[in-house]
Formats: structure tokens, sequence, C-alpha cells
């Protein structure tokens, strides 16, 4: 009897005031320090703090957006247009692809290579061939589409698969098949894993969409605006493109996590690395083959793409299939060798990256190590930075060329500002996983906060140190090229642009090749890393 | 329906792990009539949980055979004819009470004005009237592990499954849930099988005892409780009682090896 009246009380709220003054506490708080920092940037603003008034003030932002707003509906409307069918037909795709993974098991093996290419690959490399082989929306929308593909297709692959084996076995007891469980489990159970996705998904699809822009000739869209304004040094209005761009990507964040609540409620979706999990038992000659294949597999897509664009009519002047590449790049006709022009620029490229990376991590480990030690300011900046995981932070690479003027310390600006965020989401969330136990066993033996952090929570945060360093390692290469691109004309991004203006479609061909080789590679060196320091300290990887 | 008996006819069971194979049951015979509760006890490792699969038709046998009432397990599961639950509840977080309660008639594809009379009833039966809306993550453990429980007899099963249903819980908890099932089973007593790792927990509730070693697994006694039915829960206080238990620890421990490298066996992994 006493557990029914136990039972009884579990759903009730707490009511007392001092209950609620306590609950709204931290908010307050919270709330108290954006105020602060949004003071801070107008007094900042007002009083040209920064590079002589290259940060202007929130309200001098408002005001010049106010009094630019007639330009703005028309470039709306065509980066909401393209992103939103480029989002529709790459979740189309990846939903698809995700189920063909959970349900034949080589899948997931034979696709491994697209899929890190996609996940690895800097979205601004394609763009030059793109804009080559398509006219109209097409770029934009191609661009988006591939952006959106890797999140949604793990998260289908994810919900679909990492289900409650019991479950299964309720719906095998009464007489179900596979067909059951995918109707009355699997479907239902992937819905709060895909919306995350999707969610995911959704910034990348305007993010695509503008990088398609920025490399395009002029026309409307937000990118073309941005590239446009960029020559007219007019901060203010920069900030206001970027806001109005933030905004659009957080719109569509917003949509699908309010759909997202409507539907499945607070349902936790599924976790777990992609990486490693499609083990079984495969002899060692299959697995052989499947990485064969899966390596293979980007090549044929590439030929293929090549192969089409050519039968619908694109000039086979400006494409280049695989073996014809590389006979351009041993050719001696030229007078540099392609090898040693992309050589040259990646050798710039490839430090300032690395740099970056390692700069950025550093910088987020320590910033967590310091929420941590002070829950109120973890707590201000953790909103934040979530909110710049909606944010296309890259389409605000003019901005930072602004502040930081057209050398080095704007590469690294710009590497550190899009590896910063998502590597201190995930090493706070690693540090905020801590068992709170194994926290008391240092505190029983009188260890102070230092002693906590040091022994158990940056031990413990190791595999997501590991995580963050995989996540961004891509980024940092597109942050650099992007950088080169826009602000200091050095390095593979300046060659992307250079070669599609002198018409030499050989070289463009080859830079986007090295660049997604590159990009790859560095993920995958990255990967090996971790799974070296991971074994040598017998953890599992974060998700 | 009427309940069903049970044949389990030198059942063997085989699992391949990293290329090597592992013998998990190994000749298992056992006989009970229908409507008799049956536990099975033994040391981690011993085969329980696949015997208690196979008997679900989820895994089959390497050699041998098992019958249920002159029937397979598949054949049983073709008609909707079994009934489980889990040690986690395992209910399905985003349908209501009601809802996970009338699940196997979802599944079995069928549903009459007397099994949407039989899912209310159920529900009563287990104490839950007036939490049908709720949702999984609004109840407590043991009001969870009850819907998973009325779930499982809902569809009158001929053999009712139960894999620890009880293993998460508090003992007091534990306790008055092992008091209720007795309760649910005198009302309509279904030929039941039970994994457990509580001994008083077998001897209170169960007709017969399977002892079972592992390593392995096999069937090391069957013991039979003597006490009549209904049994009090001041039963496990007696002397005889604590008798009978120490009787059965012993067997557990003399015949089973302890399980030292903990891995489970295959049919056992797929939890988080």
């Amino acid at each position: 009897m006493t557990e029914r009246v136990r039972e009884s009380q579990v759903t009730k709220k707490p009511r007392s005031v001092r209950q609620l003054a306590v609950r709204h506490a931290m908010p307050l708080k919270i709330a108290l320090g954006w105020l602060a920092l949004l003071a801070l940037w107008e007094i900042a603003g007002r009083q040209q703090w920064v590079a002589g008034g290259a940060l202007p003030s929130p309200s001098g932002i408002l005001g010049q957006l106010v009094v630019d707003w007639h330009d703005y509906p028309e470039h709306i409307r065509a980066t909401v247009r393209t992103s939103l069918l480029g989002f529709l037909l790459g979740n189309l795709v990846a939903v698809l692809v995700g189920f063909l993974m959970a349900s034949w098991r080589p899948a997931g093996r034979l696709l491994s290579g697209v899929n890190v290419t996609l996940f690895a690959m800097p979205p601004i490399a394609l763009t030059p061939i793109l804009i080559i082989a398509f006219d109209g929306d097409a770029p934009r929308i191609a661009l988006a589409a591939l952006s959106t593909y890797y999140p949604t297709m793990v998260a289908t692959v994810l919900g679909l698969t990492r289900v409650d084996a019991r479950l299964l076995d309720l719906v095998r007891l009464y007489g179900g098949g596979r067909w059951a469980t995918l109707r009355w489990i699997r479907l239902r159970h992937a819905l709060p894993t895909l919306l995350a996705g999707l969610r995911v998904a959704a910034p990348n699809a305007v993010l695509g969409s503008l990088l398609a822009e920025f490399g395009s000739g002029s026309g409307a869209g937000l990118g073309h605006y941005l590239i446009g304004s960029l020559g007219r040094g007019d901060p203010a209005r920069l900030w206001g493109i970027g806001l109005v761009a933030t905004a659009i990507s957080a719109g569509f964040y917003l949509a699908i996590l309010l759909l997202a609540r409507g539907w499945v409620g607070r349902q936790a979706p599924a976790q777990e690395s992609l990486g490693g999990s499609s083990g079984g038992s495969m002899s060692r000659a299959s697995r052989l083959l499947c990485l064969a294949i899966s390596i293979t597999l980007p090549v044929l897509l590439w030929w293929g793409a090549v192969w089409g664009l050519e039968r619908v009519g694109v000039s086979s002047f400006v494409l280049r299939s695989p073996p014809e590449l590389v006979a351009e790049l041993f050719s001696t006709m030229r007078p540099e060798s392609l090898t040693s022009i992309v050589g040259g620029a990646l050798a710039q490229t490839v430090p300032w990256c690395l740099a970056g990376m390692l700069v950025g991590l550093a910088f987020a480990l320590l910033l967590a190590i310091v929420g941590t030690l002070s829950p109120v300011l973890g707590r201000v900046l953790m909103p934040l930075s979530l909110l710049t995981q909606s944010m296309p932070l890259v389409a605000l690479t003019p901005l930072i060329v602004l502040i930081f003027g057209r050398d080095g310390a704007t590469i690294l600006a710009i590497t550190i500002s899009v590896t910063f965020f998502p590597a201190y989401v995930t090493l706070a969330q690693g540090m905020a996983l801590v068992p709170a136990a194994t926290l008391d066993c240092v505190r029983v033996l009188g260890g102070s906060r230092w002693r906590e952090i040091g022994l158990v929570s940056l031990p413990w945060s190791l595999p997501y140190l590991c995580a963050a360093a995989r996540l961004v390692a891509p980024r940092a290469f597109l942050g650099v090229m992007i950088a080169e691109w826009l602000a200091t004309g050095t390095g593979v991004g300046n060659l992307l642009n250079v070669a599609r203006g002198s018409l030499d479609y050989g070289l463009v061909w080859a830079v986007v090749v090295a660049a997604v080789l590159v990009s790859v590679l560095l993920y995958l060196a990255v990967t090996l890393v971790e799974h070296w320091v991971l074994k040598r300290y017998a953890m599992a990887p974060a998700p | 329906m009427t309940s069903a008996g049970l044949h389990i006819d030198r059942v063997s069971r085989r699992f391949d792990v990293d290329g090597r194979s592992l013998l998990a049951l190994d000749t298992v015979s056992l006989d009970a009539p229908a409507g008799s509760f049956i536990a099975l006890i033994g040391p981690s490792g011993c085969g329980k949980s696949t015997l208690l699969r196979m008997l679900a038709g989820l895994d089959q046998p390497t050699s041998g055979e098992l019958h249920v009432g002159g029937e397979t397990p598949q054949a049983l599961q073709q008609r909707g004819a079994l009934g489980i639950a889990f040690q986690e509840a395992s209910l399905l977080p985003w349908r209501s009470v009601e809802s996970n309660v009338r699940f196997p008639f979802d599944v079995i594809g069928r549903m009459t004005r007397a099994d949407r009379e039989r899912v209310r009833e159920m529900i009563a039966l287990v104490g839950l009237q007036g939490f049908e809306q709720a949702l999984p993550s609004q109840l407590s453990g043991g009001m969870r592990q009850r819907v998973a429980i009325a779930r499982a007899l809902v569809s009158q099963p001929q053999l009712l499954l139960l894999d620890e249903p009880f293993g998460a819980l508090d003992q007091i908890l534990r306790r008055s849930m092992n008091e209720e099932l007795q309760r649910l089973w005198l009302n309509r007593p279904v030929t039941t099988v039970m994994v457990t790792h509580s001994v008083d927990e077998a001897i209170f509730l169960a007709d017969k005892v399977v002892v079972m070693s592992g390593r392995p697994g096999r069937i090391a006694r069957v013991v039979d409780i003597p006490f009549p039915r209904e049994r009090p829960l001041s039963l496990l206080a007696s002397a005889e009682c604590r008798k009978l238990e120490a009787e059965l620890l012993a067997l557990m421990f003399e015949g089973g090896t302890s399980d030292r490298s903990g891995s489970r066996t295959g049919s056992e992994r797929g939890d988080d």
C-alpha cells in the first residue's frame, strides 16, 4: 500500500515559493550574463574599440538592417528556396541509404568510403565543379543536398538499428516478422533520432547554399549579397546579412525542434558513433574485398557523374574523368606541372589547418575546465555554443576579415572560430558525464577541485577530446580554405578561385580532388590517433 | 485456451563465439505438467536464459526437442499463445500504459471486443486503474514492471515466461510483487517458467525449482516445493523454508563453477 501512495506522488511538481525561487535563480543569472555580453558589445561598438569600427554595435547593425531592408526579400527568398530544396533532396537520399544500410549489413561497409568522403569533404571545394557543370539554382541546391546527407544518414541508421533487443524479441514472440518489427518498433524508435539528425542537417543546408553563392557570379541570394557588400567596407551591413543568414538557419533548426517536441515529446535520440560497430563475423578475405570496394566506390561515383554530365550535354572540355585527370597530372605539356602547383598550395594550407585545429582544441579544453569550475559561466557559454551550431559560421568570414585584416591572423582566427564551438560542446558534455561517485572518491580523500579535474575529469574526457578532434579536423580544413579564398589569396583556397577564373579546368579538377583527398586523409589520420589512444587506455569511443 | 504441459527432451545448444564453439546447454531434459510454476536458478552463464529463449521460440536448440502441450514454441508464437516479461520492464517508451498492455494484440493483428475488455481488466488486476494514459517515463520501477506483467498475461498465453522479472527492484518491492504475481497466477494457473537469481523468490513462487550448474549448462537437481497455496510471505521466515533455502544454495555452489570470465552467452548480448 505504501508503495501506491509513493507512486501517486511521482508526477507532482514542487510548488513552494522557495522551490520556485531556487529553480529560477540559475536562469536569472544566465540571462544577466547574456545581457552583460550584449552591453559589452554595444559599448565596444560605439567606442570603435575593435579594428577601427569593424565591430559595429548591435543597435548600429539593426539600424543598417532597417535602411537596407528593401534589398533583402529577394536574397532571402533565393537562399531559403535553394537550401530548402537541397535539404529535401539530400535528406531523401540520406534516409533511403540509411534504410539500405540498416537492413543490409554489408551496405554499411561498402558505402563507408563514400560516407567518409561526404563527411570530411570541404563543401566549398566542390563549388567550382558544380558551377562548371550546372547553371541556375542547381549548384546551390546540389551543395545544400550534399551538406545535409551525412548527419541524416547516420541518424537514420542509428535510429533503426540501436533498438532494445528485447523489444524486437517481444514482437517475434507474438509471431511478428521483419515487417512487424519495422512497423511496430524500428520506425517509431528511429523517429526522435532522425529528427535530431535533421536538426543538424538544416543549418548545413543553409551553409551549403551560401558557400555555392560565394563561388558563383552575381545573382540573388544572401551569399551573393555578402560577397557583393564585402568591397564596400560597410561592417554594419555585413553583420546584418550575417544575422539574417543566421536567423534563417536558426529558424529551420527551431522548426524541426518544435516538430520533434510535438511529435515525439522529449524522448531522447539514440547515440553512438558509426565507426567500428559493423564488425560481425566476416572472413578476412571478404573484409579486404569490402575495403577495396569502399575505396573504389567514390572514384566510380565521380566517373559516373562525369559520364552522366557528358550525356546531358555538358562540354567534355570542362570535365575530367579519373583517368583523364591522372594523365593530365603527369603530362609534360604544361609549363609548370599540376602536381607541383597543387603540392605547393597544399604545403601552404595544411600547416595552418593543423595549427588552427590544435589552438581551437586547446582553447575549447581550457574553457571546458573553466566551465566545470564555474557552472554559471559554463551555462552562459553552452547556449551560445549551441546557437553557433545553427549558425553558418564560415559565412561570417567577411566579418573576421574586417577585424583581422588579410594575413595569417585571419586564417588562424577563422579556423579557431569554426573549430572552437563544436569542440567545446563535445568536451563540456563529456565533462558533465563524469560519474558523481568517481568524483566523490577524490572528495572523500580531501582532494581539491583541481585534483578532481586532473585525476578524474580530464582522463574521463579523453574519448571526448578525441571525438572533438575527429569532428573538427574537416571543419578546420574548410575554415582555412575559406580564409585563403576570401582574405589572404594563398594556398588551396585561393587556387580553387584562381583556377576557375583562368579557365584552367585541368587545374580546377586537380585542386578539387586534392582538397577532398587531403581532407579525408586528415580525418582518417585523426581517427587512427583516436583509435590508438583509446586502445592504449582501454576506453570506448565517445559518440 | 487452456495452459499446456512442458516437455524438454535432451536439448543442447552451442554458440560460436569468436570462432570457438561454446557449449551453453548440455543435454537438458525436463517435464512439467500443465499449470505448474517452474523456477530456474543457477549461477550466471549456466544457460537459464538460453533455455528460456528456446522455450520462447527466439532461439533453436542445436540438438534435442522442446514441446509445449505437444506443440513447438514456433507454433505457439504463430497463435499468439506465449507471454514474456523481462528484467527491465522493456516497455515501448512512446506508448501509454493502456497502449503497452494492448501491444500483443497489435502484433497479432486482431483485437476482439473481449480482448479490449481484457486489456482493461488486466490493468485493473495489476492495480493501475487511473494510470491508463500515463507514459512509462512517468511511472515508478514497480509500476512499470506491473505493466510488463499485464502485457505478458493479456493474450491469455498457454505458457508464461519470466526472465528475472523483478531483478531490478529492491528487496521490499520485490516481495510485494512476488505476492501479487502469486495472486494473479492462482487466479488463472498458467504454465510458467521463471528465471531468477533469488532463491527465496523461487521457493515462494514455484512448484518445482530447477537448479542448474554452469559451463556447460546442465540441470543439477529438480526440487519439488511442498508448501501449500496460497503461500503467505511469512512462509519465508519459517524454519522449513530456511532449511530448503540452505539446501538449494548448497546445490548451486557445489554444482556450479562460478562465472569468472563475466562473459554472457550469445543470446543475452542484445541489451545496452
